[in-house]
C-alpha cells in the first residue's frame, strides 16, 4: 500500500510533492482506469498519491488581456458552462465521454495525460495553450506541444504540478472542431481535427489546424500555416488539394482496435479539405 | 368483463430493480465464500508441455483436471469442450485452472507464480476445418439451375457479434456436505444441471441449480455458464467451501461465446421472364474452438435460407469451421440474423440486376398462406405480411422517401448534402426449437401448485433475464384462473422444486412453456379445492400435423411463426461516412401479446441490438486473440446513438399458443441489420455486401464500390 | 491521509481504508450498499453510478480518497426520497425495466440531469443517459419515462 496526502493548500500540495513525487490525482477518471485491480483490491499504485482535487485556489477559469486562464482543478462539466470558455473548447468537451465523467475529469488531467486521442488537445494546440507548471523551485511556461512528448510523455518534473493552462481567448471568423467516434458519445476518438482561419478582404489572415489520434502527438504545422497567411481566397480554392496532400504526407496514422490508418488519414484529410470548402462558400 | 390480456401491468420486478433491491450474483456473499480466478492458456494452439505450480498457503489451493471426478467435458451436445485444459490448448485465454482462496491478493499474487510451458502448433484461422455439414434440398434442388437463363452470385459476410449484457457471466457454488448447489446468472438451470451431473459423475438428487436475478443474457448467459459452473462446483467439492467465480468485463468478452462470424455464398438461378427459380446456397459458420451449439445454429441459419419469400428450388448447404479462437455460441436470433441479412441483400441485389423495383419483386415472392416452406413443409397459420409491409410504409412513410432522397441524392450539393437512405426488411422466426427438438430432446414439464392458502405456484425452469416471464406467466395464470396476481407465485427457478420445462431459449418461453401452462391452468380450473394443495402437470406433445425428419431435413421445422418489418431511415455523412439514424419504425406478428408494454420493449431492444449489429458493433480476431474487450473498444449504442422507434403490434392468434401468443424475444433482432444496411446502401447508391457497415467500410465503398 | 469522512446516504461515515480503493468497491463491501453495479470496471457503462454532491459520477473510478468531505448519495437512500420514487413510478409506468442491472444508475443519471435542468429536450434527456449504457431497452421507454417527468413533475425539481 502506498502512501496518501490530502491537502488543505496548494502550498501544502507543492511541498507534498517536493518531498514525496508522488502521482496527482485530480478527478482520477483516467488514472483509476490504468492502475485497475480485482475489484476489493487495492489499485495498483505503484508510487504515493497526492489527491489535489479539493484545492479551491486551482478552481478558477480567469481572463487576462486575451487570454483565458483555466485553473488545474476545474472539472471538465464548469470549462463547459463557462462563459469565459473559447467555442470550440466547450464543442469538444460536450462531445467527451458522458455526464458522470465530465463531472469529475479535469483539463489539466486530459494534458498531462497525454493520450494521442485526447479530445482537448486538438483545440489546445490551435489556440496556442502554454502549460503552467509550479514547484517549489519556481513557475515554467511551456507551449502545449513542447510539454507533450509523445504518448504519455510529457516533460513534467517529479516535484511538479499542472497549476494553470492559458489559452488563446481570440474569436476567429472560421473555426471548426470535429471528433469522429464510434459512437455518438461515451467513446474515445477515432480521429479528432480543430482548424481555424481568419479572413479579412479575401484575405487568409490566420490559418491553423491540428490533428489528434492520427500520430504520437497532435499534429500542427507551423510551416505550411504560415504559408497560408496572405494568400487569397481564390489560390486557396485552386490549392485546396495541394494543402491536403502535404498534410497526408505528415500524419501517420496507425490500425488499432478503434479504426485504420487508411480511414483515419482520409478522413483527416476529408474534414480538412471540407472546411476549406466551406470557408471558400461562405466567405 | 375479462381485461383484454395485452394491456399492460406494473411488471412485478419492477421495484426492486429500481430500489437497487435486487440481489444479483455479484450482490451475494454467503457465508466462508471463497473467490476463484481463472488462468488462462497463452497460445491459441499446442499443448502443455509442463507446469509449475507454488506451494499453497493454507486455505488457497489449485484447482485443474486432476480434480474433476466425474468426465472432464462440458456437457451440452459434443464431447468436445474441456472444463479445464488437460494437455491441448484450442484457443488463447482457454481455462487451465482455478486458484480459490479467501483473500484476492494472494490469489493473484500466487497466479504469478504458476508457469505453464506449451509447445505450439500452428493454429488454424481460417474456414477450412469443417466439423459439421449439412445439407437439404427443396424441388428440384439444384438442378434447376440448368434452365437458368442467368446465374447471379453474391457472398455475405457477417462479424462477431457481442452479447454486452451488462451483468458479466457468475456464478457461486455453494457447498453442502451431500449436495452442491449452484447459483449463477444463467438462462438454462438444467443444462447447468446436467453438465454439473457430468463433471461431477454423480446423481441428480446431489446436484441443485437456482438462477440469481439475471442482469442481461441475450443468449450469453445460455450454455457457456456450463462452464465456470463445472469449474466453480469441482473447486467447492474439493475446498468444502462456497466458491465465487464472477468475470471482470475484459475476461468477459475476451473469452466468452458470441454470435458466429458468417459467409454466406447465394446463387440465384433466374429465368428468361426474370423469375427467380431457385436458389443454391452455403452458410459458412466460424464455430471458434469447439463445436458446442454451433450445429443447431447453423441449422437455424441454413431453414431461414428463404427469409420471408417462397422460392421453389432450393440447394442449401452449409458448414460449422473449426479454428483456433474463442467459441462461438448462442446469441438472440440464433443463426438467423446472418442468414436474412444475407437475403435480405440479395433480393435487392438480385432486383438491381434485374432493373426492377425491389418493393416489387420482394412482393411477387412474399411468404403466403399454405405455402411450402424452406425444408418442404407448409406455412398452415395465417400469413398477414402484405397488412403489415403497408403499415410499415404508411406509418414510416417510406415510398414518399424513398422518391425524396432519390430526387435529394441527384441534386446534391457536394459538401453541403448528406446521403440520405431508407431500408426494410422483411422476415420471420420459427418459434421453438427446430425439427424435433421440442418432442425428442426437450420434452418440456410444467406443474401448477395451489397450496392451502389458495396461492398458485407456477413451477417451471424459465428464467427472466429482463424479458419479463416473471410477469408475463404471472399474469396468464392469473387471467386463465381469474385471480388476482398477487396470488400466483413465481420465483427463480430452483431445479430442486421446479421441473424440466426446458431451456429459456429460442422464442419458446411463451409459446411453449407458455402453452402448457395455460393448459395446466384449465386441468387446476377443474381439480381446484379450496381446503387442499393441488398439484397438476402438463407435458409436451407435438402437434399431430407438424412432421420433421431430422435425417433429410425435411417436413415442419417450427410449429408457428412471427413474422416482422423493420424499416430504419438514416443520414451518411460524406466527409466521415457516420451513420445516423433518423428514424426506425416496427410492424410485427407475434400472434397475440401477453403484455403489450413488454413486448414493445423487447421490439426496441431487440431491433437496436439489431441494428447496431449491422452498423457499430465491430469485434475482430488478431492472432486467436480478441482486440475489442472493453466497452470502451467494442461499440454499443448509447441513448445518443439513436431515435424513438415506433413500433405497432397485429393481432394474428396462434391457436397452440396460450391467448394466441408466439415468439417474440428474437424476431425483434433479426430484421435490424438487412434494414440499416439496405437504409445505407439507399443513401450512397452502392451494393453493401457485409456487416457491420461502419465508416471505415463505406468510405472503402465509395472509393472502389 | 488517515481516514476519509464523508456522508454517505445522510449519514457521516469514517472509512479507515485505502484512498485509493475504488469508492463502487467500499460502499459495496464494507458498506453493504450492492445497488451500484460494476458492469465495465473503466466508467464507461454507468451501473455504478452515485451522486456526488448531487452530481452523476462513476463509483468504480472514483478514488475514495476524492469523496473526502462530500456528499455521496447511493440509489438506496436516494430510492427513498420523494423524487426517487417519482423516477420510479415513472419507469414503471413506461415499461423503462428489463434486466435492470443498469436501472439504478439510470436513475441515479436522470437525477443528476433534472437536479441540473428540470425542463431538458429531448437531445438533452439522450445527452444526460448517454454514460449509462442499457442493453435491453434500445432506451426507447426510459427516454419516454423521463419525458413525462418533464411534462408532469416538472416542479420537483
Amino acid at each position: 500500500m502506498v502512501n496518501t496526502y490530502y491537502p488543505t493548500s496548494y502550498e501544502e500540495a507543492l511541498e507534498l510533492l517536493n518531498t514525496h513525487k508522488p502521482t496527482i490525482i485530480a478527478g482520477g477518471t483516467d488514472l483509476m482506469v490504468r492502475k485497475r485491480a480485482w475489484s476489493d483490491l487495492p489499485t495498483g499504485f505503484d508510487q504515493d498519491v497526492l489527491f489535489v482535487g479539493q484545492l479551491e485556489e486551482l478552481n478558477y477559469i480567469d481572463r487576462q488581456g486575451t487570454n483565458i486562464h483555466i485553473g488545474a482543478g476545474v472539472t471538465l462539466e464548469d470549462i463547459m458552462d463557462h462563459f469565459h470558455t473559447p467555442t470550440l473548447l466547450s464543442d469538444a468537451i460536450k462531445i467527451m465521454a458522458s455526464p458522470a465523467i465530465r463531472h469529475r475529469a479535469t483539463l489539466a488531467g486530459n494534458v498531462v495525460n497525454a493520450s494521442p486521442a485526447g479530445d482537448t488537445l486538438p483545440v489546445l494546440y490551435v489556440l496556442d495553450s502554454v502549460v503552467v507548471l509550479e514547484s517549489l523551485d519556481g513557475i515554467r511556461h511551456v507551449p502545449i506541444d513542447s510539454f507533450i512528448k509523445g504518448p504519455g510523455k510529457t516533460i513534467i518534473n517529479h516535484n511538479e504540478m499542472i497549476k494553470e493552462i492559458i489559452l488563446s481567448g481570440h474569436k476567429f471568423n472560421h473555426s471548426v472542431y470535429r471528433k469522429v467516434g464510434g459512437r455518438k458519445a461515451d467513446a474515445i476518438s477515432k480521429l479528432s481535427v480543430c482548424m481555424i482561419m481568419d479572413i479579412k478582404k479575401g484575405i487568409i489572415q490566420n490559418f491553423r489546424a491540428a490533428f489528434g489520434a492520427v500520430g504520437p502527438t497532435v499534429v500542427r504545422d507551423l510551416a505550411i500555416e504560415s504559408k497560408l497567411i496572405g494568400k487569397s481566397l481564390a489560390w486557396l480554392d485552386e490549392n485546396v488539394e495541394e494543402i491536403g496532400k502535404y498534410y497526408e504526407s505528415i500524419i501517420k496514422p496507425i490500425d488499432d482496435q478503434r479504426s485504420s490508418a487508411t480511414y483515419r488519414k482520409a478522413c483527416t484529410i476529408n474534414l480538412l479539405t471540407d472546411f476549406i470548402k466551406h470557408i471558400k462558400h461562405h466567405a | 368483463m375479462v381485461l383484454d390480456i395485452s394491456k399492460s401491468i406494473n411488471k412485478v420486478d419492477n421495484f426492486e430493480k429500481i430500489t437497487g433491491t435486487a440481489k444479483y450474483i455479484d450482490d451475494i456473499k454467503p457465508e466462508g465464500c471463497l473467490y476463484a480466478r481463472t488462468l488462462r492458456a497463452t497460445i491459441p494452439c499446442g499443448r502443455i508441455v509442463s507446469r509449475h505450480y507454488p506451494d499453497m498457503p493454507e486455505g488457497y489451493a489449485i484447482v485443474d483436471h486432476q480434480d474433476i471426478t466425474g468426465q472432464n467435458f462440458v456437457k451440452i451436445i459434443f464431447e468436445d469442450m474441456p472444463v479445464f485444459v488437460e494437455e491441448t490448448v484450442n484457443y488463447y485465454g482457454e481455462p487451465i485452472l482455478l486458484v480459490v482462496g479467501e483473500d484476492k491478493a494472494t490469489i493473484v499474487s500466487l497466479m504469478n507464480q504458476i508457469s505453464i510451458q506449451y509447445e505450439t502448433y500452428e493454429p488454424v484461422y481460417d474456414y477450412v476445418d469443417s466439423k459439421i455439414h449439412k445439407s437439404y434440398i427443396k424441388g428440384q434442388g439444384e438442378a434447376v439451375f440448368d434452365k437458368a437463363y442467368k446465374v447471379i452470385e453474391h457472398t455475405y459476410e457477417t462479424g462477431y457479434q457481442e452479447h454486452v449484457y451488462i451483468e458479466p457471466q457468475g456464478v457461486i457454488a455453494l457447498y453442502e456436505p451431500d449436495k452442491v448447489s449452484l447459483l449463477g446468472s444463467i438462462q438454462c438451470p438444467y443444462y447447468v444441471k446436467n453438465a454439473l451431473m457430468n463433471v461431477l459423475g454423480c446423481n441428480e438428487e446431489e446436484v441443485r441449480v437456482e438462477q440469481a436475478t439475471t442482469g442481461g443474457a441475450f443468449g450469453g448467459k445460455e450454455e457457456f455458464p456450463s462452464l465456470i459452473a463445472c469449474q466453480a462446483v469441482v473447486a467447492s467439492k474439493k475446498m468444502k467451501r462456497p466458491i465465487k467465480l464472477i468475470y471482470g468485463r475484459e475476461e468477459d468478452m475476451a473469452y466468452t461465446t458470441k454470435r458466429h462470424p458468417a459467409k454466406i455464398k447465394i446463387e440465384a438461378a433466374i429465368s428468361k421472364d426474370h423469375e427467380i427459380i431457385g436458389l443454391r446456397t452455403h452458410v459458412g459458420l466460424d464455430g471458434g474452438a469447439y463445436i458446442g451449439l454451433s450445429g443447431v445454429v447453423l441449422l437455424r441459419a441454413m431453414i431461414a435460407a428463404t427469409g420471408a419469400y417462397t422460392i421453389n428450388h432450393l440447394h442449401i448447404t452449409g458448414d460449422v469451421y473449426i479454428t483456433n479462437t474463442v467459441p462461438t455460441g448462442a446469441f438472440r436470433g440464433f443463426g438467423a440474423p446472418q442468414m436474412i441479412f444475407a437475403v435480405e441483400m440479395m433480393m435487392h441485389h438480385i432486383a438491381k440486376e434485374l432493373n426492377e423495383d425491389p418493393s416489387t419483386l420482394r412482393m411477387k415472392y412474399l411468404a403466403k398462406t399454405g405455402d411450402v416452406t424452406s425444408t418442404s413443409g407448409h406455412f398452415i397459420e395465417p400469413i398477414i405480411m402484405e397488412k403489415m409491409i403497408q403499415r410499415a410504409m404508411e406509418i414510416s412513410d417510406f415510398e414518399h422517401k424513398i422518391k425524396k432522397h432519390k430526387h435529394e441524392r441527384i441534386n446534391k450539393d457536394s459538401h453541403k448534402g448528406v446521403y440520405k437512405g431508407i431500408g426494410m426488411s422483411w422476415f420471420l422466426h420459427g418459434c421453438g426449437f427446430t425439427g424435433s427438438g421440442e418432442q425428442v430432446h426437450i420434452k418440456a414439464v410444467v406443474r401448477l401448485k395451489k397450496d392451502e392458502l389458495n396461492r398458485v405456484h407456477i413451477l417451471v425452469a424459465a428464467t427472466d433475464m429482463g424479458q419479463g416471464v416473471k410477469t408475463t406467466f404471472r399474469k396468464l395464470i392469473a387471467h386463465k384462473l381469474n385471480i388476482p396476481i398477487e396470488q400466483v407465485i413465481f420465483e427463480n427457478p430452483d431445479t430442486d422444486k421446479v421441473p424440466d420445462s426446458g431451456p429459456t431459449v429460442a422464442s419458446r418461453t411463451m409459446m411453449i412453456v407458455g402453452g402448457l401452462l395455460a393448459k395446466a391452468a384449465d386441468q387446476l380450473k377443474h381439480q381446484w379445492n379450496d381446503q387442499k394443495e393441488v398439484m397438476v402437470e402438463e407435458r409436451y406433445k407435438q402437434p399431430e400435423h407438424i412432421k420433421w425428419d431430422d435425417e433429410t431435413l425435411q417436413g415442419d421445422a417450427y410449429p408457428a411463426y412471427s413474422w416482422g418489418i423493420n424499416i430504419v431511415e438514416v443520414e451518411v455523412d460524406p466527409v466521415t461516412f457516420e451513420v445516423t439514424l433518423q428514424g426506425v419504425w416496427s410492424v410485427y406478428d407475434v400472434g397475440k401479446a401477453i403484455d403489450e408494454q413488454v413486448i414493445l420493449g423487447q421490439a426496441d431492444g431487440g431491433l437496436l441490438q439489431g441494428i447496431s449489429y449491422g452498423m457499430l458493433e465491430v469485434m475482430e480476431n488478431k492472432d486467436g486473440r480478441v482486440q475489442q474487450k472493453t466497452v470502451t473498444d467494442y461499440i454499443i449504442p448509447t441513448a445518443k446513438d439513436t431515435v424513438f422507434m415506433e413500433t405497432e403490434l397485429m393481432d394474428n392468434p396462434y391457436a397452440l399458443g396460450p391467448y394466441g401468443a408466439k415468439g417474440a424475444g428474437e424476431l425483434t433482432l433479426i430484421g435490424g441489420a438487412p434494414a440499416v444496411a439496405l437504409a445505407i446502401e439507399n443513401a450512397i447508391g452502392k451494393h453493401v455486401t457485409r456487416i457491420p457497415v461502419v465508416p471505415e467500410y463505406i468510405m472503402e465503398l465509395m472509393k472502389n464500390g | 491521509m488517515v481516514e476519509v469522512r464523508f456522508e454517505l446516504n445522510g449519514e457521516t461515515v469514517i472509512a479507515k481504508e485505502d484512498p485509493t480503493k475504488r469508492l463502487l468497491d467500499v460502499i459495496r463491501t464494507s458498506f453493504g450498499l450492492t445497488g451500484p453495479k460494476e458492469g465495465c470496471g473503466e466508467g464507461e457503462c454507468g451501473g455504478c453510478a452515485v451522486l456526488i454532491d448531487h452530481k452523476i459520477m462513476n463509483a468504480c473510478i472514483t478514488p475514495l480518497g476524492n469523496v473526502h468531505g462530500k456528499s455521496v448519495v447511493t440509489i438506496e437512500a436516494f430510492a427513498k426520497t420523494q423524487r426517487g420514487q417519482t423516477i420510479r413510478k415513472a419507469f414503471e409506468a413506461h415499461g423503462a425495466v428489463q434486466c435492470g442491472i443498469c436501472t439504478p444508475g439510470m436513475v441515479i443519471a436522470t437525477e443528476s440531469l433534472l437536479h441540473a435542468n428540470p425542463h431538458p429536450t429531448e437531445a438533452e434527456i439522450r445527452e444526460g443517459l448517454s454514460g449509462n449504457l442499457c442493453r435491453c431497452t434500445g432506451y426507447n421507454m426510459i427516454v419516454k419515462a423521463i419525458q413525462s417527468l418533464v411534462e408532469k413533475e416538472g416542479s420537483l425539481w
